[in-house]
This record gives structure tokens, sequence and C-alpha cells, in this order.
């Protein structure tokens, strides 16, 4: 799926964040990081709380600027990348504006990127029928359940047409049955768009379900301790969660944590 | 590192200091008669604070009367409207949906402006004494604790109905009763609770005995010598009784925040 | 007997009880004031009588006012100062929490300021004011205003405040700008936390322009209310502005219910959640 090339879309470069605790202590979230995406890949940044995942999607998307190091989207800062709006970030909370409805949740990017009118209605359609919601365009965040709502924040996110799709533990927050079908929705969704995903998550089976490249990040402090290949085919379907070959993958991820 | 310590240092200086220059500014501007310039007044109604602060010193003793008769009803109010007001919010509880209709009522109490309330009340403990200080301090007090009741019982009411999800579900599967689970949850539960309802009536009773003061049948107390003063036209010893008023305001916020902070100290999330 | 149970539990069933309740027990209490009393009138008069005296067609005053048209004409007078002083507050209250959401000096100037006013008894001043300004109009206006600023002051930096960093942060991934920002996410998002600020304030300003009135003669509510008690005029006066004015503050806390929920979307009733 992924097309490679020379320059890689996202390149992070001995990336170290530190942040100052409520009692003035240093704390390293992020130990000299160096991770290179290419263009289309579906790339998961997996650990437990504390590893500086999070931290991480933040320091790409510049909602965070680290303490040293340097990370580039196509040659540029991220500042830039994110001023030219290439970003789609959608949150482990769905974040929906509760006043306004899901067609006008999904508009918001579009009022601040100046789309023509005609656009945005054509946009927001093209997303809602992409997530499955083409029925509750009118309805209001809160009368949705916590999976549609997340599927909101997703739309959100593609309406923008992104280059780069950054999640960050969107799924987290949902039960199994409903994650595992999003999970498979994300996956339709991205091999559609094919569009490069960095997905935060703590869940081990999901980054092996999902992704083509795994980055282990282990605690304390927060470094990338291994990067683990998924050959698993594409496209992905829930049968695989079953096979021997998940299960290996599986098992291999979760021996390359250190220090939990 | 440095840098950082140096940055909160310069945090805290902004905090305090700010404020305190502009307090420092409209002292200023007011001993040099700025101010009155600005509101287009003159010395004799908006005395310099000097001269305030001198009358507050002079006659401090004479003053204490007025202040005693007024902390009297306010803190008097305060605790017999708290008290009601935990008391209907128990009853709220207890009997769930009737208390809810109820509580919706004792809310709209909130809203019914204390001047009408005052000369009602007074009304009413005409016939309760002979002696006009005693049945005009009851006035006051009875006042006052209408006044205090409103935001007490809503409060206590949420703080002993909303405790953390399951809770009743766990002291029930340990067999617990009404009044165990009454008394080791939902009691320390509405604790919180009874504080924000003091941060808003603490300073309610002050109004309130200030106000109920205008209207009582005996000439006593704080806010009715603001009154009396500017109908006498002494204006500099009704600013004075002003300044009191306020700092006594403050003095019981400030001493709620303590109490509040030593009571809660372990609830706090870290 | 499913109809009538249904009847019975419904919210508005239960408070329509309550104030059958206290309106019954006001008038046992009316019935043993009057047995008891020499002048039950100026104690608690029964209900009806009130009502009654309210739409009384007899003058009384020299003028030919009925006390309805009295009260009239004083609520005219008192209230729309008091709807004012109001909106001076509102509007000042407001964008104070603007600057102080938007510069830090301006909050740690202000912030201090705003906690201490809360604690100070502002109403204890309206006879100053009343003497600095010289003017009873004016004077309502102002205490009004001070009573409303604070408030939706406090509740709208609140409100702003409470803005999750998660979106801010959505903001800041599309690049929003300031006004993008507040306009599309902070303002609306505050919203509620501002109307709980004017829900506190409003029945404030009413009291707070009453209270004034009473400082002095005029033609004001509070005017009229203290000449009554006075014995300048019967005491009906009094009993039927002490129920209006109760009415009026109750009901303008509720009208700034209505106009939250027709102002804001998300807050008309809540439909049913759909399922996944």
């Amino acid at each position: 799926m992924s097309e490679k090339t020379n320059m890689p879309e996202i390149s992070i470069k001995n990336v170290s964040m530190v942040y100052t605790d409520s009692h003035g202590n240093p704390v390293q979230a992020l130990k000299d990081v160096s991770i290179d995406i290419q263009k289309g890949e579906f790339i998961s940044l997996l650990g437990p709380s504390g590893c500086g995942k999070s931290t991480l999607l933040r320091i790409v998307s510049d909602l965070l600027t680290p303490t040293s190091g340097e990370v580039k989207v196509c040659g540029k800062t991220p500042k830039e990348t994110r001023l030219e709006q290439k970003y789609g970030i959608v949150f482990q909370n769905p974040v929906l504006l509760d006043w306004r409805t899901v067609r006008k949740n999904i508009r918001l990017p579009l009022e601040m990127m100046k789309v023509p009118k005609e656009e945005q209605a054509s946009r927001i359609e093209q997303v809602l029928e992409l997530v499955g919601l083409t029925n509750f365009g009118n309805s209001y965040p809160g009368q949705l359940s916590g999976g549609m709502q997340q599927r909101v924040g997703i739309a959100r996110a593609l309406a923008i047409q992104p280059d780069i799709l950054l999640m960050d533990e969107p799924f987290s927050a949902l039960d199994e049955f409903t994650r595992e079908k999003l999970n498979d929705d994300v996956l339709s969704i991205w091999r559609k768009t094919n569009k490069t995903v960095l997905f935060v998550t703590h869940n081990i089976s999901e980054s092996v379900y999902m992704s083509d490249r795994i980055c282990v990040l282990s605690p304390h402090p927060g470094r990338l301790s291994a990067v683990v290949e998924v050959d698993l085919p594409r496209p992905r379907t829930p049968e695989m969660r079953a096979t021997p070959e998940f299960a290996a993958l599986v098992a291999k991820v979760r021996n390359s944590f250190e220090g939990i | 590192m440095i840098l950082k310590k140096s940055k909160s240092l310069l945090n805290i200086l902004s905090t305090v200091g700010l404020p305190v220059l502009f307090g420092a500014l409209i002292y200023i501007l007011w001993q040099t008669k700025v101010l009155h310039a600005l509101f287009g007044t003159d010395e004799i109604i908006l005395p310099l604070p000097d001269r305030i602060g001198s009358i507050i010193s002079d006659n401090f003793t004479n003053m204490l009367p007025q202040i005693a008769s007024t902390l009297i009803v306010a803190l008097g109010g305060l605790v017999l409207g708290s008290l009601l007001g935990y008391f209907i919010g128990v009853a709220g509880a207890v009997f769930k949906k009737w208390g809810m209709g109820g509580l919706t009522i004792v809310s709209a109490f909130n809203a019914i402006p204390l001047v009408a309330l005052a000369p009602v009340i007074n009304n009413w403990t005409r016939d309760l004494s002979n002696q006009v200080d005693i049945r005009s301090t009851v006035a006051k007090i009875i006042t006052v604790t209408i006044f205090c009741t409103a935001s007490m019982s809503v409060n206590a009411y949420r703080g002993l109905t909303e405790v953390k999800p399951f809770s009743e579900d766990l002291f029930a599967s340990y067999g617990s009763g009404k009044l165990k689970m009454f008394l080791k949850l939902r009691l320390p539960n509405s604790l919180p609770y009874v504080f924000t309802a003091l941060r808003v009536s603490v300073p309610a009773c002050v109004i309130g005995a200030v106000v109920s003061e205008y209207f009582a049948e005996q000439v006593v107390g704080v806010g009715r010598q603001i009154r009396e003063n500017i109908v006498k036209g002494q204006f500099p010893t009704a600013w004075a009784y002003i300044a009191i008023a306020c700092a006594m305001g403050i003095l019981m916020y400030v001493i709620l925040l303590i109490v509040e902070s030593i009571v809660l100290k372990n609830r706090r999330a870290r | 007997m499913k109809i009538i149970n249904k009847i019975l539990s419904a919210k508005s069933t239960v408070t329509a009880v309550w104030v059958l309740g206290i309106v019954v027990i006001w008038e046992i209490c009316a019935f043993i004031v009057e047995a008891t009393q020499r002048t039950p009138i100026n104690v608690l008069p029964h209900l009806y009588q009130i009502v009654g005296s309210f739409f009384d067609t007899k003058p009384i005053t020299g003028g030919g006012d009925t006390i309805l048209t009295l009260v009239m004409s004083s609520a005219a007078e008192t209230l729309s100062r008091a709807l004012i002083g109001f909106i001076i507050g509102m509007v000042l209250g407001y964008v104070l929490a603007l600057l102080m959401n938007l510069s830090h000096i301006v909050e740690k100037i202000a912030f201090p300021y705003l906690m201490i006013i809360q604690m100070i008894p502002i109403l204890g001043m309206a006879p100053i004011v009343l003497s600095i300004t010289g003017d009873i109009s004016s004077a309502r206006i102002i205490i009004a205003a001070i009573l409303t600023f604070y408030p939706v002051s406090t509740n709208t930096l609140a409100g702003f405040k409470s803005v999750s960093r998660e979106r801010h942060e959505l903001m800041r991934s599309y690049g929003a700008t300031k006004f993008q920002l507040y306009t599309k996410m902070l303002i609306p998002s505050a919203m509620s936390y501002f109307f709980t600020g004017l829900k506190i304030s409003a029945p404030m300003a009413i009291t707070a322009s009453i209270l004034v009135d009473t400082l002095q003669g005029g033609n004001g509510l509070g005017c009229m209310l203290s000449q009554s008690l006075k014995g300048s005029m019967t005491r009906f006066v009094f009993w039927d502005i002490v129920i209006f004015s109760a009415v009026i503050g109750v009901l303008s806390f509720y009208l700034m219910g209505v106009i939250e929920r027709a102002l804001v979307p998300s807050k008309r009733g809540k439909k049913k959640k759909a399922v996944n």
C-alpha cells in the first residue's frame, strides 16, 4: 500500500521533550526519538500511559514544541504544515461542539479555511457518507452514541482533505465491539483516501490489526524501544484476528516493551 | 532551571504586585482628589481615605456595639439559615420525588427581593416582646435566615444525592440500612457542597443584616448607621461604617476559606 | 388509573402541589392572625384580600389612581431603571471577562477586585451612591449595574476557562485566528456560564432598584412600599408590592432561562439518544 520514496513524509529526528511537573521537578517525557514515516503509511505509536506517545503526536502537529530535536513534514516545519491546514486530528474525546448539528460540526474547519459554500456542502455529504452517518446530519451530538460521535470526529478531520491524519487514542473510550467496527471503518477510509496515518493507541491487538509498522514506546523516560513491521496482508479482515500469525505479532510486540 | 525559577518568582510578583499597584493608584487618585473631579463630587460627600481612617480609629469603641449588633444578626441568621437549609436538603433527599419539587420552590424564594421580605417580618414580630431590641433583633435574624436558606438547601440536596456512581449499590451489598448509608456515605459526601453553599451565604448574610437594619424598628447596626449618618449629612462617618461593613464581609469570607481549606484538606484531588 | 399516576408523578404536578400547600398554610395562618390580632392586615391578610385589592377599582390617591395603576406606574419607573442597569452591568461584565481572558495583566489586576466585590455588601452602599449621584434614577441604574456586573463577569470568565485543552488544540490544528477561536469556540462554549451569571443577577438588579427607592421619596415601587408602611396610604399597597416584586423577581430568573433556551440550540429539549 505504501508508496516508498526517498524523502519521508514525516521525519522525526532526535526529538526530546522535558517539562516540569507541579512540584517543579523536570520530567523527561520523550528521549531522543527518531522515526521516519513514508507517504501513505499507517503507523501506530503504541505504549502504556506516560510513554509520551500523545506528546509525540502533539509535537508532530505543532500543538507542542519539543525541547530539542527536529520534526519535518515534507521538508517543512510542523507549524508551516499546520497553517497550511494539512493535518486532520481526531482526539480521544470527539470534541464536538454541542451547540452545532453534526453537519455544522463538520463544517467548522471548512468555515475557517474559507472553502466556498457549495463545496462545503458537497464535502460534508461526502465525508458523512464515508463514515456512514448520512441520516444523522441534522442531529445534535448529545443525541448520538459514543461511537457515532467519534465517527463525526473522523468525518470532521477528513472534511478538510488533510494529507496527514493524526489520531490520538480515538477509540479508547469505546466498547470492544464498537471499537472493532470502527477499526474496519477507518481502514476502509484509509484505503479509499490513501492518507498518511499516525495512530496513537495503548491497545496491542488494535495496533497490529491496523498498522503497517508499530513504533513501540516505553515509559520513564519515554523512548522508542522497538519498531515492529506488520506483514499481514491487506486488506485486513476480522478473521485475521484469530490467525496464529496475528497472535505471533501480538506476542512479539508485547515482548518488545521495556521497563514497565 | 534558574530561568524557570525566576519565571515563577516573576509570576508570583505580578500576581500580587499588579493588583496592589492598581489599588495604590486608586488610593492616590482618591487622596489627590482626582476621583472627586471624575465623579463630579466633593470632599464632603466623598471624604478622603485618611479622614475615613482617622474616624474609624478615633471612634472604634463607640462603633463596637453597632458592629456587635450586626454581627449577631448576620451570624445568627447564617447559622439558623444554614441549619434550616440543610434540614430541608435532608428532607428533600429522603422524600426524593416531593423533595425535588419543594426545592424548586425554595430556590424560587431566592429571587424574592430582600427589601420586600424585611418589612413583612417586622410586622410579624411586633407582638413578640415588649422590648424593642429583642423583637427587632429577632425580626432581622429571621430575615437573614430566610436569605441564607435557599442556597444551602439546594446544595445540601445535591451533596446528599449526587454520590459517586455505584456507591449506593456498594453500601447495599454490605447490607447497610438507610441510616448507615446516610451517615457513612451521604453526610460526608455533602460536606464540600456545604462549603459551596456557604460561599454564597456568608456574603449574603452580611448584606441581609445590613439591609434588614434599614427597615428595623430599632436604630442600631452598621447598616443602619450608614443610612442615619447620610440622612444627618455626616458623610465621613457613613463612609467609616461602609468601610467596616466591607471589612466584615471580607473577614468572614476569609475565615470561611481558611476553615474550608482545613476541613477539606484531604478531599482535593492532587 | 395509569393516566392518574402519570399526572401525579409529573414534575409540574409536584410543583403545583407545593404551591397549593404554601397557599393553604398562608390561609391557615391568616385565619389565626385574623382571630387573634387587632390589625390583621398589618400582619398577614388573606391572599384573596391581597389579590382583590390589587384589582380594586376604588381610587386610593388624590390623583384617582387605583392600586393596580399605581403599582404598574411605579413598577415601570423602577423596573425600567433596573433593566438599564442590568444591561449596562451585563455588557461591562462581559467585556471585562473577555479582556481578562485575552490579557493576563488585566486578569491579574481585576480578578482580586472581582473577588472582593463579591464579599462586600454592595447594597449597603446604596445610600452613599444616592448621595453622590443625587439622583434616584442614576443611583438605581448604578447599583443594579454593579450587582449585575460581577456575577456576569466571574461566571463568563469561568466559562472561557472551562473550555477543554482538546477544544483549544482542535482550533489550533486548523490554524484558527484569535477572532475565530473566540467567535466559533470560546463564546458559544461559555454561553451557559454567561446565563448562570444573568440568572443570579437579574433578581439582584430588581432588589437593588427597589431598595434605592425606599431611601428617598419618589414614584418607584420602593417609595410606595415605604409610604404604605408609614401609613400614608392603605396597607394593601404594601402587600401588593411585596407579592408583585416577589413574582417579578422569580419571573426575571425564569425569563433568563427562557432566553437561554431560545438562543442556544443544544439547550432546546433534548431528544432521545439514537443507538449505534
